[in-house]
């Protein structure tokens, strides 16, 4: 209708005067953006590792050389007892260490089993946890080297060894990059579009021009749908900016259907700008809407599975995040871009965003009186 | 007050009331006001006029009582009120960051005026209302004479036949208040019916009849200079704290 | 001067109390936030699904396929299903990883070279793609000990974790939740509630009376640092009631240091509302400078260390990076100022070098 197309130029040209706007939409994002997607990786590398060797044996010091060999850590070196490596564990100098304990050969070969004890750093309890993986492999990997060589296989028992062949599908060199690039895109479009509308109705009531519009014959609907489309288009823009970045720096580019993905962000714009407006029903001042809108996205990032897959989650929160749009969002955007994936497998993601939009949108109508009762 | 039929009648009311909680804002208010009148609604602050404007605007539900604006009922059909009525708020309500014109067009087109039509509507306010210099300058930048002015024109885009005016010359200096009248005056010399509230007690020699508010109820209403005689006052100041005071002890 | 910057403060106060809502969420949400997160969300993965396709049915395959099965970190959904459908089975997310057992596994397992099986896996999450290998590679590990040693250790391997034995999420995010939460309110509220009087024109109103600025902004801004503290405070307790998140070190200095970090922010806060018109701008602006920032770089859930040597320089640029250092080492290891004094050194260094840009800029916008 012509009326929704006044408001749109009239919201636009409230956008364009705000010079600032262009900076933080377009500039800030697109620098985060490239910051965080060459930084960031949950790969637990470069872990400052000691080893305690009490035994100083051939076979210890084997286990010191696979220590320094493997990729994972950065061999800080021998440490001179347990109480030195605790000492380095304490200041963070090293965050794991291997002790081998004294009259190590010579136990195992008396088949005694000795103990080998790693010490680890758990306050990043996942770090740890991997760290702690790669020394048990390490060490796995030596004992399966000195079983072999100590007990010659016989032919009836079957003893070569199982090779594993990894095939890295979409991604062939585990590059970090590629998860968290489209993930930092759908992120920094929730803030955008979710902060700007949740304030945009608020700012209305405030100024008082609300009141003059309430007084019109514009029915709210057309003035929420009139809001909703100028930064559902600024939120095409930031996502054009953030699939060329991801293109010309990252060379990641769109493995699928270009027109999918844009139609999949115009659902999801649709749901959170329909949340942001129903927010700014709910608030009586700019600072309450903003708020709320802050409140819900600091919870829409950490429950959308970029920073914890969902499946990891307790079922109660689980639960939570089909609440979620940004859950659904960061999904397609990963699929479509790197798999290729089709609508066939995306419509249900596609359906949720959907009844998110439209019940928020609803709900934002119905609260928007344009007479108190 | 005399039920007039709502012929010839803007604006009707009759025991129209709005309750917030136990405080009674406006108290069985009954009036009418015949087309083209400038018509007075004076009052100390509080006293129930800006409540009375909003009811009649369409912008708040009367808790009892009824009435008609444009030949409207106030409670059913106030959406249908909107479309024949133009109100200035208090606070002017514009867009700071938008320009006097962009302001004018904003409103004209959610009236569903055609943007050829807009055109012409904001050609003749900016003259009518003398403003043509100042019509592509951001509104924040203008003062308050300017501001008053694009607010009356952006109330006035659609040529509505009856404009609320609530306290449309606050803030407002004296030379700027009186030419903002003489825009009220041209705006009933062509038919328009004008419902002003103010709290200038100057200002309300200039309208037809002026009704004063206390406390949620009207404690007259009549013409100006019959007022004065009929309180003895030759100024109508005098005849505000006679009223009040009468009201008082009634 | 301290009367009037009590009536400063007061009136502050006011507006804060008169806004209940904000206030309550201010301090609910670190709380929710921290039940989500303190109740046991590990970035381990559980129950990873998996698809078997065995093309070569003998025993020797099928104890793969169980020693797989069996193991709490996959979860089997689908069997031998053709090579083609694989694609499908990933893009409808059935299945994140495939086994294939090549039909010449048995044979090729008695001679030297040993056998070869394929782990096709959905790398689009290339942090699970790695989570997947990693795991996988144990159960193959696993598999190829019993093989080989037939069944016998040579020695054993015992972790010892330190500081948090049972490497528990809470304990890790207790602490990042604090540094989160105390710079988002500080910057978030401060800068807006300054860009709210100019907004409003009050501002003017209070700079042309007898005021120095500098007593305006001390007396806006410290409601906001107490509110600050107590929504950090809330966690601490929280944390420590609830989750039983140790606290070895000396709580005392864990408040100064909190302080300390709460002062960073509101600088931060200070200097973008000396650049914000509006309260629009301010907002956007201070949840742009802070969030992202340091949510992902300093430490809080991603490592430091893992970063390129690049993106160091700029965790080193947060102080987060560094608040997050000192409250886990107080917190959970007990160290003290003498382990954290660089820490805790730039941290300070950082504050001040924010109030000489914030006061440099707020007066420079006076003129």
């Amino acid at each position: 209708m012509r009326r929704i197309l006044f408001v749109v130029q009239k919201e636009f040209r409230q956008i364009r005067r705000t010079r600032a706007y262009f900076a933080l939409i377009f500039v800030a994002p697109f620098i985060q953006l490239l910051i965080m997607g060459s930084a960031l990786t949950t790969e637990v590398k470069n872990v400052p590792m000691a080893v305690v060797d009490d035994d100083r044996s051939p076979l210890s010091r084997e286990i010191v050389r696979a220590a320094a060999a493997t990729a994972s850590f950065d061999f800080l070196g021998a440490a001179a007892s347990e109480k030195d490596a605790t000492a380095m564990l304490d200041d963070g100098r090293a965050r794991i260490a291997v002790l081998v304990p004294p009259h190590f050969e010579r136990d195992v070969k008396d088949l005694r089993t000795p103990e080998v004890q790693i010490l680890v750093d758990g306050v990043d309890g996942n770090s740890a946890g991997v760290a702690l993986g790669y020394a048990t492999a390490m060490l796995a990997q030596v004992q399966t080297r000195w079983a072999q060589s100590m007990a010659p296989p016989s032919p009836d028992q079957g003893a070569g060894t199982i090779t594993m062949v990894p095939r890295m599908w979409y991604n062939a060199n585990l590059d970090s990059k590629l998860n968290f690039v489209p993930g930092l895109v759908g992120i920094l479009l929730v803030i955008v579009t979710t902060f700007l509308t949740a304030i945009n109705l608020v700012r209305e009531k405030e100024i008082g021009t609300l009141e003059q519009i309430m007084v019109t014959p514009l029915k709210g609907l057309q003035l929420i749908i009139g809001k909703i489309i100028p930064f559902t288009i600024l939120g095409f823009a930031q996502l054009t900016i953030g699939l060329l970045a991801a293109g010309l720096v990252f060379g990641i580019w769109m493995k699928g259907s270009l027109l999918l993905l844009y139609f999949l962000t115009l659902v999801f714009c649709f749901s959170t700008l329909g949340l942001g407006i129903f927010v700014s029903t709910l608030a009586k001042t700019q600072q309450q809407a903003m708020f709320i809108a802050w409140f819900f996205m600091i919870f829409a990032m950490l429950l959308s599975g970029f920073f914890v897959p969902i499946e990891n989650m307790p079922a109660g929160v689980r639960y939570l995040t089909y609440l979620n749009p940004l859950r659904y969002f960061i999904l397609i955007l990963r699929e479509v871009y790197l798999k290729g994936t089709e609508f066939r497998f995306l419509w249900k993601e596609a359906a949720m965003m959907g009844a998110i939009g439209a019940v928020a949108l609803v709900s934002a109508t119905i609260r928007f009186q344009k007479r108190l009762k | 007050m005399s039920e007039a039929d709502s012929e010839g009648y803007a604006v009707q009311v009759s025991d129209l009331s709005r309750r917030f909680g136990d405080f009674i804002a406006v108290d069985r208010v009954s009036f009418g006001v015949p087309r083209g009148e400038i018509f007075g609604f004076l009052g100390a602050n509080g006293a129930g006029k800006t409540t009375t404007i909003r009811m009649l605007c369409g912008l708040l539900m009367p808790s009892s009582g009824s009435g008609t604006v444009a030949g409207y009922d106030v409670i059913r059909d106030y959406e249908k009120i909107k479309l024949r009525i133009g109100y200035m708020s208090q606070k002017f309500s514009l867009y700071e960051d938008l320009t006097a014109r962009e302001n004018m067009e904003f409103y004209g087109g959610i009236y569903g005026l055609r943007p050829a039509g807009i055109r012409r509507r904001i050609g003749e306010l900016l003259d009518s209302l003398e403003m043509g210099e100042q019509a592509d300058k951001l509104v924040a930048g203008l003062p308050m004479g300017w501001k008053q002015r694009v607010a009356l024109g952006a109330a006035l885009i659609h040529d509505p036949e009856i404009v609320f005016l609530d306290e449309p010359t606050s803030g407002v200096d004296p030379a700027s208040r009186r030419n903002f009248w003489l825009l009220i005056y041209r705006l009933a010399d062509r038919g328009k019916t004008v419902f002003v509230t103010t709290h200038y007690m100057d200002e309300a020699e200039y309208c037809g009849r002026v009704s004063i508010m206390k406390s949620g109820r009207i404690a007259a209403i009549e013409n100006p200079q019959r007022l004065k005689e009929l309180h003895g006052a030759s100024s109508m100041q005098e005849v505000f704290i006679k009223v009040l005071s009468e009201a008082e002890k009634g | 001067m301290n009367r009037i910057l009590l009536s400063i403060f007061r009136k502050e106060i006011t507006h804060i109390l008169r806004d209940p809502q904000s206030l309550v969420m201010v301090l609910l949400m670190p709380l929710l936030m921290l039940f989500l997160y303190g109740y046991a969300i590990t970035l381990d993965m559980k129950g990873i699904d998996t698809a078997i396709i065995d093309e070569s049915r003998t025993p020797e395959s099928r104890a793969l396929a169980r020693r797989l099965s069996t193991t709490n970190f996959f979860r089997i959904r689908a069997r031998d299903l053709p090579l083609g459908g694989i694609e499908d089975l990933f893009k409808s997310r059935t299945a994140r990883c495939v086994l294939v057992i090549p039909s010449d596994y048995a044979i090729r397992l008695m001679a030297r070279g040993g056998a070869e099986v394929e782990l096709i896996i959905d790398a689009s999450d290339p942090n699970a793609a790695e989570f997947v290998d990693n795991y996988f590679g144990q159960v193959v590990a696993g598999q190829n000990a019993s093989l080989a040693g037939g069944g016998r250790l040579l020695f054993s391997v015992s972790p010892r974790v330190f500081y948090n034995p049972d490497m528990r999420s809470a304990d890790f995010f207790v602490p990042g939740l604090i540094a989160v939460i105390l710079i988002l309110i500080s910057t978030l509220l401060t800068s807006i509630a300054i860009v709210r009087e100019k907004e409003s024109g009050t501002m003017e109103q209070i700079l042309v009376s007898p005021i120095r600025p500098g007593q305006m902004i001390l007396g806006k801004v410290l409601p906001y640092t107490a509110i600050g503290f107590v929504a950090g405070v809330l966690i601490l307790t929280v944390g420590s009631l609830w989750f039983h998140v140790p606290i070895k070190g000396s709580l005392l200095l864990v408040l100064a240091m909190m302080l300390i970090y709460t002062i960073s922010g509101i600088s931060l806060g200070i200097l973008v509302s000396t650049i914000a018109k509006t309260q629009a701008v301010a907002m956007l602006a201070a949840v742009t400078l802070t969030i992202l920032p340091i949510i992902m770089m300093s430490g809080f859930i991603f490592p430091v260390s893992s970063m390129p040597k690049v993106f160091q320089w700029v965790s080193a640029a947060i102080p987060a990076t560094y608040f997050l250092q000192i409250i886990r080492g107080i917190v959970l290891k007990g160290s003290t100022v003498l382990d954290l004094y660089r820490q805790a050194g730039i941290l300070v260094g950082m504050d001040l070098l924010l109030i000489a840009a914030s006061v440099r800029s707020f007066r420079a916008r006076l003129e």
